[in-house]
């Protein structure tokens, strides 16, 4: 099965699901193999961006584990309490962020529109969600691609120590931002243009049901 | 159907945009509005699309836009961008993450059109301008003649009385501006009325009637374009390249030092049959040297650039820079001796000010400047290209025809040996032209080189003494410029040849 064509909601659902488990599951010795089962689940089927995922998960790991740890410390837990407490947070935040880092890069902007019109969806709803969804993945290609622009004009931003590299991508966030402002007006143009209205339901050229046409068959007349 | 009377647009600072224009445009009639960049063509185009002041508020805006006698203010938004449709220069403003299926379907999609309506129209359009392989891509994967293409698919598909198409053929290889002009053609009675702007008028004369300058802001009548073709001065009052010119050649003042090697390069990066974007790549790059790297659109120009600087890995092959191994160099180490201008400068571009960019290409640092000699420095090379007094601008509230000017600055004040040009947007008008001519000079008397990647085979044929022809991955022709157009490998791309070869060919078979 192809998850990129599953309807965009029923993904959703399923990740509000998993979602829902990793935080009623107690304790780390449920949360811990959930969390890696979610992990091999996105490696199992080969999910675009996962070693960019994985590597801000093990910080978000990091990062959770140590705050939990200074915080139990502090209010005078042992060690082993607040390590299995710490982890259990860090599992379930990890199943969190890979369920829906999973509908996120199985769903294009389209497929999510034809979902949401299809659904007869509000416009307002559809717009937000099919512009969530589909602009965190160009906006973290516009991150690598202000590295590349670092790279290309000489600043060294490799063969330096971690602490100067993450300086230097939290560095990259000006930039991003002022991409990101660009590119929200170039899309409220393009709506306009294209003619989107907030009183008018749209439609939508896809067959949609579990899952939605990736593609119109030009010799295929059925609709 | 379209009239514009008087108009004036201003953004603030300086003069107006536009200034006291005046034109027509009836059922049936085709106009070109030709000027060089920076002259108001798109503040023009987006008034008469209605983007100016319906989405965009200019700080100046006066005159009358009439629709059908109807004054455009008075026609509901939903109403006006279903007579009026406009594709803009840059053509990625108008597309985000959809399939060309999406992308055409969603202004009958916005308009609540039944599903098989759509489906008919979606195919109609695929089928009329020979989109047929590309039902399923993703919009931001295809090259950039058929993003366009795709673009003009979407403008078309609410059937709109007047298609507006802000400079159509900016970054499109030979080819594919021949393909573009022939569906225009094909799509006469589709398209009821059409306004164009280009800097390049050859590019598109053969779809339209009259054509009007616009020269800083002031636009004139609009007269037949047989009437103006040879007309060489009007071209250069309008501070525009004529069409039909002789070609100025530059001196060479090539030296027998090689600043770049490569080898048998191979890249990792495959294309969809699994073959090697690039393969078996060889050439050498000498000081004072100006190359010209022609190729259709994914022939491999971006990959071969990119290996070069290191951004994309190489499967084999060698790279020497300056006479030493590069292979273990980080891209920044290579970027230091190989300054990279792209065409769309903005995706370079990360500082907050100009004078912060070109500290920065002198000093490869992000920290602020404050040695006084350093800032007068890099004012001084921002003075040389026109940008004095914007050290303080942010990059990108400049135009891209001074970004474009910025890339210079900052790629002479870099000094890098060599420097890779990719489509320079400065080419096609008499100010910029002279700039890019500056930089050229300046690098060729300093002992640097630089490779020109180009679809303007004008500017290939008058800038550069060799080309390098790029097909399918491999360098299918390296030797002097004269030599290229004959070629068997520059026939195989069927491209025409440069307008001054025409020319010199038709007089020699007269004589």
């Amino acid at each position: 099965m192809r998850f990129h064509d599953v309807n965009f909601f029923l993904k959703l659902a399923a990740a509000f699901l998993v979602m829902l488990v990793a935080w009623m599951v107690p304790g780390w010795q449920f949360g811990v193999p959930l969390a890696i089962a979610s992990v091999v689940f996105l490696a199992a089927i080969k999910v675009p961006g996962l070693r960019a995922y994985l590597k801000g998960a093990v910080l978000l790991v990091v990062l959770v584990i140590a705050s939990w740890l200074v915080n139990l410390a502090l209010q005078g837990q042992s060690l082993t309490i607040a390590s299995t407490i710490a982890t259990g947070m860090a599992a379930r935040l990890v199943t969190t962020t890979a369920a829906f880092f999973f509908v996120m890069e199985t769903s294009s902007p389209g497929s999510i529109l034809a979902a949401a019109s299809a659904a007869r969806l509000p416009p307002i709803v559809t717009l937000v969600l099919s512009l969530t969804f589909g602009i965190i993945p160009m906006l973290r290609e516009d991150f690598e691609r202000i590295a590349d622009a670092q790279r290309a004009r000489g600043m060294e931003i490799d063969d330096v120590p971690f602490v100067t590299r993450l300086r230097f991508a939290l560095a990259r966030g000006v930039p991003l931002l002022v991409q990101a402002i660009r590119m929200a007006h170039a899309i409220s143009i393009s709506l306009s243009i294209y003619g989107f209205d907030m009183k008018r339901k749209r439609t939508t050229w896809r067959n949609v049901g579990v899952l939605v046409e990736p593609k119109l068959n030009l010799k295929d007349d059925k609709a | 159907m379209l009239s514009i009377r008087n108009l004036s647009v201003g953004f603030g600072g300086g003069s107006p945009a536009v200034i006291e224009a005046s034109l027509a445009v009836s059922s049936g009639r085709r106009l070109l509005i030709c000027g060089a960049a920076g002259s108001g063509k798109t503040t023009l185009l987006s008034a008469a699309a209605g983007i100016i002041p319906r989405l965009v508020r200019p700080e100046v805006f006066s005159g009358n836009i009439d629709f059908d006698d109807r004054p455009v203010s008075s026609i509901p938004t939903d109403e006006w961008f279903g007579v009026v449709s406009i594709v803009t220069q840059n053509v990625e403003d108008q597309l985000w993450d959809l399939s060309v299926e999406d992308l055409i379907a969603f202004p009958l999609e916005n308009r609540s059109v039944e599903k098989h309506q759509i489906r008919e129209r979606i195919k109609a359009l695929l089928s009329s301008l020979e989109l047929n392989d590309l039902p399923g891509r993703g919009v931001l994967t295809l090259s950039g003649g058929e993003r366009r293409m795709v673009a003009i698919a979407a403008a078309l598909a609410a059937a709109p009385r007047l298609l507006v198409l802000d400079e159509p053929t900016i970054g499109l290889d030979p080819a594919a501006r021949q393909r573009l002009v022939r569906i225009l053609q094909k799509l006469h009675a589709e398209i009821p009325a059409l306004l164009i702007s280009e800097q390049d008028p050859a590019s598109v004369s053969e779809v339209v009637d009259e054509i009007a300058l616009l020269n800083s802001g002031t636009l004139s009548p609009a007269a037949p374009k047989a009437a103006l073709f040879d007309q060489e001065a009007v071209w250069i009052n309008a501070g525009v390249l004529p069409p039909r010119r002789r070609r100025a050649i530059r001196q060479s003042t090539l030296q027998l030092t090689t600043l770049l090697s490569v080898s048998g390069l191979k890249t990792r990066l495959t294309r969809t049959d699994g073959r090697a974007v690039l393969e078996n790549i060889n050439f050498d790059i000498h000081s004072g040297e100006i190359i010209g790297l022609i190729g259709r659109n994914g022939a491999g120009k971006t990959t071969l650039f990119q290996s070069i600087l290191g951004l994309v890995k190489i499967a084999s092959g060698s790279l020497v820079i300056g006479g030493q191994d590069a292979a273990g160099w980080t891209p920044a180490r290579r970027a230091r001796s190989i300054a990279y201008l792209p065409q769309n400068m903005r995706r370079v571009l990360f500082n907050m000010t100009l004078l912060q960019e070109v500290t920065f290409a002198i000093t490869a640092s992000t920290s602020i400047a404050k040695d006084p000699t350093m800032i007068d420095r890099a004012k001084g090379f921002l003075a040389k290209y026109g940008l004095a007094g914007f050290e303080e601008t942010n990059p990108f509230a400049l135009s891209s025809r001074q970004q474009a000017l910025l890339g210079l600055a900052c790629a002479d004040a870099a000094g890098s040996p060599i420097a890779i040009l990719d489509e320079p947007l400065l080419a096609r008008d008499l100010h910029g032209r002279r700039m890019l001519d500056l930089f050229l000079d300046d690098a060729a008397s300093a002992g640097r080189a630089v490779m020109l990647i180009s679809h303007d085979l004008e500017l290939v044929a008058e800038a550069a003494s060799r080309v390098l022809v790029l097909d399918q991955g491999y360098i299918v022709f390296d030797g002097p410029t004269d030599e290229a157009w004959q070629s068997k490998s520059y026939q195989m791309l069927q491209w025409p040849k440069p307008s001054f070869q025409l020319s010199m060919e038709a007089s020699h078979a007269l004589s």
